[in-house]
């Protein structure tokens, strides 16, 4: 038999817990909108001394509830691949909206880029042709040679920019990436501690949980949960974060702390008490923010750069090799016509003429007024075509960027979901768990009464017959 | 994808992303509206883009050429006055001729006159051999100096073409080279202006008659240099009505491929607005009711 105020007991109990019931669901409205919450559920477990000792007999009916756990509805797997896809996802937006912003100064097609000014100056050479004694016509050739180079070197010097623009942010997401994980070891070694304690973590793993997913976008890093729930962190395979302890993310080579270019590839390093390791390159190393921007600044940015170089050279080339076949106006050899330095590249292009009776436009000595040669120049080298091939070359890579990404998008926009669908707050939900909780809570004290007046029988009216 | 179970976020989030979806389409059909264009960097369409530089490259290419044919009439017009009016010249001087050789007996006197009208003609053919255009001598192939005759009769010009292009390939000679037309120094037509009239001076018959076969050579000479230079002004003529041609036809393949079809872009505006304010509409009733609305 229970004793007599077993069951008070038993009403204390579910007192207590549709208490925390009701500070849970109060707890997860309030935090309905805070990023990175997951929302939690209590689990009861009815208590019961159901195993009574030897050679004795428990005839009780239970004994109440009690808080089995606050669970943190989490998928691990899920947010694997929640993080795994942010992470391509940051690679792909990163890189596009740099290259982006480096084909919005192309201007092409158009009538200020480099091919208007190519063809203006194809036709310039033309208009010479048909006046070779004009002075006027002399001086259209070497304007339009001038604003030909000028177009030439300002998208030279866009790509240059936008380049160095790029290995800033590199030291700053290096920076990130260091903060965070250094953020993610000191929580590993709190939430163990304090679990010890028997303390409710959940806050700590949220935020936990948010670095790791800040770290996968950032450098593309993955997370593995250790046995005793603790996180490592490894960046393209090299292990960053390993339980309390965290590595140092440095830039091994490529780019110096001061943003400039040290003219090597671009390595990283992870340096830590296990040992000092530098990361593969490419695909298999850094991902994420970090591995979008070193990829453009490894190969899509300086490919259209020498693609431009190429295209100056040659023009350079073309151009002087014909301009000294010619003879000008005072029946002189022509000279060069465009200064080039192969080691600069397209920015040295330089319009090396200022005298427009140096132009060399006929095609016989004693300065006859012949026009052949300022035909032939006019015709010189490939440069249009090439600049058409590299720009479709470059609008194609953009084009195929944004359509990946618009792809990625959708992909982690769908997991995001599903990952909403797990840890997300419902309020209509938590309303029905509040409801829950308060009748239950009602009940438990309307249960309390009934005993209570249950006793108040036994022994204020019991044995009274005939006082 | 099956949706088990649905919070507000999830709603909300969800609304803005595809309102800024809308949104997003929206702004990329009012640029092509406003810009008039649909390719407006190259990502756009890069095959597109690749094409119409081609086509800006072959519209840039006939207009020039467009204008080396207009400067190349020029030339040949002034070629074609100089010589009808040379071919004319000829012509009276072997009049004169044959007057001198009807009226030797006229005396010296008369024969003065057409000796020194002969001579007068003469100094005509001088300045119409030394005929311009914009400076250069039509008959001085490329020389760098005002004249193409001196008054000797003797060629100061420079031989050598002058070319305009036209066409792709297709460069057209736009001067008649003056010893073609004229001859040079003791062959010139000067030279024997100065023979006629020195025959007919001395009442040199025949000398005179010898003139007179000279000049109708010559009136050969003359047209044929000019039958010449017309053929290669109607070649000019054409190739000019060819480039505007080719202008019209690639200016319009230049604006199918890189300009916006006001009509489609105006509807397609449209329906992304509806879609747009569908959108909205829907947002604004999904996130009213919640639980709380229906619980007293």
């Amino acid at each position: 038999m229970p004793g007599s105020f077993g069951s008070i007991t038993s009403a204390l109990s579910a007192l207590r817990y549709q208490q925390v019931a009701l500070d849970v669901a109060g707890n997860n409205i309030a935090n309905a909108t805070t990023d990175g919450y997951v929302r939690r559920r209590v689990v009861g477990e009815a208590v019961s001394s159901a195993a009574p000792a030897l050679w004795s007999r428990y005839d009780g009916h239970g004994e109440g509830v009690a808080v089995g756990e606050v669970r943190r509805m989490v998928d691990p797997l899920l947010d694997t691949r929640v993080r795994r896809e942010h992470g391509m996802l940051s690679w792909l937006t990163s890189s596009q909206e740099v290259l982006a912003r480096v084909e919005e100064g192309i201007g092409e097609p158009g009538e200020n880029g480099v091919h208007a000014a190519l063809l203006a100056f194809r036709n310039s050479w033309q208009d010479l042709a048909t006046n070779p004694g004009g002075d006027a016509a002399r001086q259209q050739v070497l304007g339009s040679a001038e604003t030909l180079a000028q177009a030439l070197r300002l998208q030279v010097a866009n790509v240059a920019g936008e380049e160095a623009d790029q290995r800033v942010r590199l030291n700053n997401v290096v920076a990130e990436v260091n903060t965070a994980a250094a953020g993610l070891a000191q929580l590993n070694q709190s939430i163990l501690v304090t679990e010890q304690n028997g303390t409710d973590a959940g806050v700590l793993r949220d935020q936990r949980d948010q670095l790791a997913l800040r770290l996968a976008e950032l450098a593309g890093a993955v997370t593995t949960v250790r046995a005793d729930g603790q996180y490592d962190v490894t960046v393209g395979g090299e292990a960053l974060v390993s339980g309390r302890e965290a590595g140092a993310f440095v830039v091994a080579s490529g780019v110096t702390p001061a943003g400039d270019a040290d003219g090597l590839p671009i390595t990283f390093r992870v340096d830590a008490s296990w040992g000092s390791t530098v990361l593969p390159s490419g695909a298999a190393g850094a991902g994420g923010e970090l591995g979008g921007v070193t990829d453009v600044l490894t190969t899509a940015l300086p490919s259209y750069r020498t693609g431009l170089d190429a295209i100056a050279a040659d023009l350079a080339s073309a151009l002087n090799a014909q301009h000294a076949l010619g003879y000008d106006a005072a029946g002189a050899a022509g000279g060069p016509f465009f200064s080039y330095d192969p080691l600069v590249g397209a920015a040295s292009l330089q319009v090396a003429i200022t005298d427009p009776a140096l132009v060399a436009a006929s095609s016989v000595t004693g300065g006859g007024r012949d026009g052949a040669n300022a035909d032939a120049l006019s015709r010189a080298g490939d440069a249009a075509d090439a600049y058409q091939r590299l720009v479709n070359g470059f609008g194609t890579t953009v084009a195929s960027l944004q359509r990946q990404s618009a792809n990625q998008a959708a992909l982690t926009g769908s997991l995001d979901d599903a990952r909403e669908q797990q840890a997300g707050v419902n309020l209509d939900e938590e309303t029905v768990n509040m409801v829950t909780a308060q009748r239950a809570y009602e009940a438990a004290a309307r249960l309390m009464t009934t005993l209570d007046e249950v006793l108040d029988t036994l022994i204020n009216r019991t044995g009274v017959v005939g006082r | 994808m099956s949706i088990g179970r649905v919070t507000q976020r999830m709603l909300t989030d969800g609304s803005l992303d595809n309102l800024q979806r809308g949104l997003g389409r929206l702004a990329r059909i009012q640029e092509q509206l406003s810009t008039g264009r649909v390719i407006n960097r190259p990502s756009d369409n890069p095959t597109g883009t690749t094409a119409a530089m081609r086509l800006r490259g072959s519209l840039a290419d006939q207009a020039q050429y467009s204008r080396n044919a207009q400067d190349g009439l020029g030339w040949l017009t002034q070629v074609d006055a100089a010589l009808d009016s040379v071919t004319g010249t000829v012509k009276r001087a072997r009049d004169l001729a044959l007057q001198g050789a009807n009226a030797s007996a006229a005396g010296p006197v008369a024969r003065e006159a057409l000796a020194i009208e002969v001579e007068g003609l003469r100094a005509e053919l001088l300045s119409r051999a030394n005929t311009t255009y914009l400076d250069s001598p039509v008959f001085g192939g490329v020389t760098a100096g005002p004249v193409a005759y001196d008054a000797t009769g003797a060629y100061v010009g420079t031989l050598g073409d002058v070319n305009r292009r036209i066409a792709d390939g297709v460069v057209v000679k736009v001067d008649v080279d003056g010893p073609d037309a004229f001859g040079d120094g003791a062959t010139s037509v000067f030279a024997e202006l100065d023979a006629l009239a020195t025959a007919l001076r001395a009442g040199d018959q025949a000398g005179i008659s010898a003139g007179i076969n000279v000049l109708n050579a010559r009136i050969e000479t003359v047209t044929a240099a000019r039958t010449a230079a017309g053929t290669r002004f109607q070649r000019l003529e054409q190739a000019d009505l060819a480039a505007a041609d080719a202008r019209i036809s690639l200016e319009n393949q230049l604006s199918t491929i890189e300009n916006a079809d006001l009509a489609e872009t105006t509807v397609d505006l449209k329906l992304q607005e509806v879609a747009y304010q569908a959108a909205l509409a829907a947002t604004s009733r999904v996130m009213q009711p919640s639980l709380l609305d229906f619980l007293r």
